[in-house]
């Protein structure tokens, strides 16, 4: 699939996380995290497996997480990519 | 749940929260949003363009997720209406609440912090890296309102004296010329500067991101501090990704608000290390040529004496169907 337009999921509360997609040519990732130092690599290790679901190969990803779990990563960003994508 | 503040009863409320809250309500903003239990408003937050303000939470129910829920409203209706990132102004004491819903510091001084959602510092320094050389360069930042020979004087001067000079022209759509005609008039007349690379200051610069009141109790005289705000983010976060070793300013007879800048510049930039130069201003026709002077020429349709004042770039833009069009709006004739 492809990032058509901007979309957002997901909320700034504990154990949650916000995900921001935009179209690009190039695709680009960059998560920011209250618990980056411990799980940043895990965090971007689940993205990456999700982008890869979803055929997603260019656009701008921005994560801002706040020690979501990984089913949460991964409902969010599906989420943000059934939006950014859709008709 | 966040809902949209609309109804006279809602703006009343509102009102009163934010008041108690020791913050002023403050018209305009775009988007007003609070939570609501049994009828009563429990926490309210307003955005204006890229600043959340008036956020409050009743002192019944602070501590839980109420802020974080009218902040991820704000944050993700704004994104929405295309604004991609996000500016809180606080008290440092304030702070790592904020951090903890990640809003990143850019800088703080002795009563206010100011804090971004989002990387957009980061992103605005990436999108330069390509025109990066090390040494000992330069910068001005300058409105360019419209561009005169007095700053092509400036830019002469410092573009001499360093490797690089890093023209910052303000992005900020406060002017009677918009971004996009100041900036082709800048790249115009600077186009035979090799030294010189002419670039936007994004809102990290001399930008007027309205001052909110936002937990500032008592209330500091907004201007002084956001002047401070903004060099001590010029000096810790601009000048070092650019290797600028020196900000250059044209002299200031007139303006009393530039005068205080320049002053400021002076105390703040240098411990930081960033020298300040400045640049005595040309005249023509016995006074300071300034961008002010030639709007009061423009409005007042004195057109002869212009062509004194300004590069023939600028001329020749003013004189353009586009150009006359921008200043006669103004109330030129």
């Amino acid at each position: 699939m492809k990032i058509v337009k901007k979309a957002q999921a997901g909320t700034m509360q504990s154990s949650d996380l916000m995900v921001f997609l935009e179209p690009a040519e190039t695709l680009s990732v960059t998560i920011e995290s209250t618990v980056v130092k411990q799980f940043g690599a895990l965090i971007r290790a689940k993205v990456d497996e999700v982008l890869e679901k979803h055929g997603i190969e260019s656009g701008e990803v921005r994560i801002t997480d706040r020690g979501a779990l990984d089913y949460a990563i991964e409902a969010r960003l599906e989420t943000a990519i059934m939006r950014a994508t859709e008709g | 749940m966040v809902t949209s503040l609309l109804s006279t009863d809602d703006l009343g409320q509102a009102r009163a929260l934010v008041e108690a809250s020791g913050l002023r309500f403050e018209a305009p903003y775009d988007d007003l949003v609070g939570v609501f239990e049994a009828g009563r408003l429990v926490a309210v937050g307003a955005r204006q363009g890229r600043v959340l303000k008036m956020l409050a939470v009743t002192p019944s129910h602070q501590g839980g997720t109420l802020l974080d829920e009218v902040v991820t409203e704000l944050v993700g209706r704004g994104y929405q209406d295309g604004v991609d990132s996000f500016f809180v102004f606080t008290s440092p004491a304030l702070v790592p609440g904020f951090e903890a819903l990640n809003f990143n510091l850019l800088v703080a001084s002795g009563t206010t912090a100011l804090l971004e959602y989002g990387d957009g510092l980061r992103r605005y320094l990436s999108r330069y890296a390509k025109q990066i050389l090390p040494g000992n360069n330069g910068a001005i930042v300058a409105n360019c309102n419209p561009f005169t020979l007095g700053h092509r004087y400036l830019i002469e001067q410092a573009a001499a004296a360093v490797d690089q000079l890093y023209l910052f022209v303000v992005r900020e759509e406060r002017s009677l010329f918009p971004f996009g005609a100041r900036l082709r008039m800048v790249q115009e007349g600077t186009a035979d500067l090799e030294n010189v690379v002419v670039l936007d200051t994004s809102w990290y610069a001399v930008s007027s991101i309205t001052f909110p009141t936002y937990f500032l109790k008592g209330g500091d005289p907004g201007g002084a501090i956001q002047m401070e705000l903004d060099l001590l983010l010029f000096a810790r976060h601009i000048a070092p990704h650019f290797h600028v070793k020196t900000r250059f300013v044209g002299s200031e007879p007139w303006c009393g608000t530039t005068a205080a800048y320049n002053e400021a510049m002076h105390r703040i930039l240098p411990p930081l290390g960033v020298e300040v130069q400045e640049v005595e201003r040309k005249s023509a026709m016995d006074r300071p040529i300034s961008a002010s002077r030639v709007r009061d020429m423009l409005l007042n349709g004195e057109l002869e004496g212009i062509a004194e004042l300004v590069p023939v770039s600028t001329l020749d833009f003013l004189l353009s169907s586009e150009g006359i069009k921008i200043w006669v709006k103004g109330g030129g004739k």
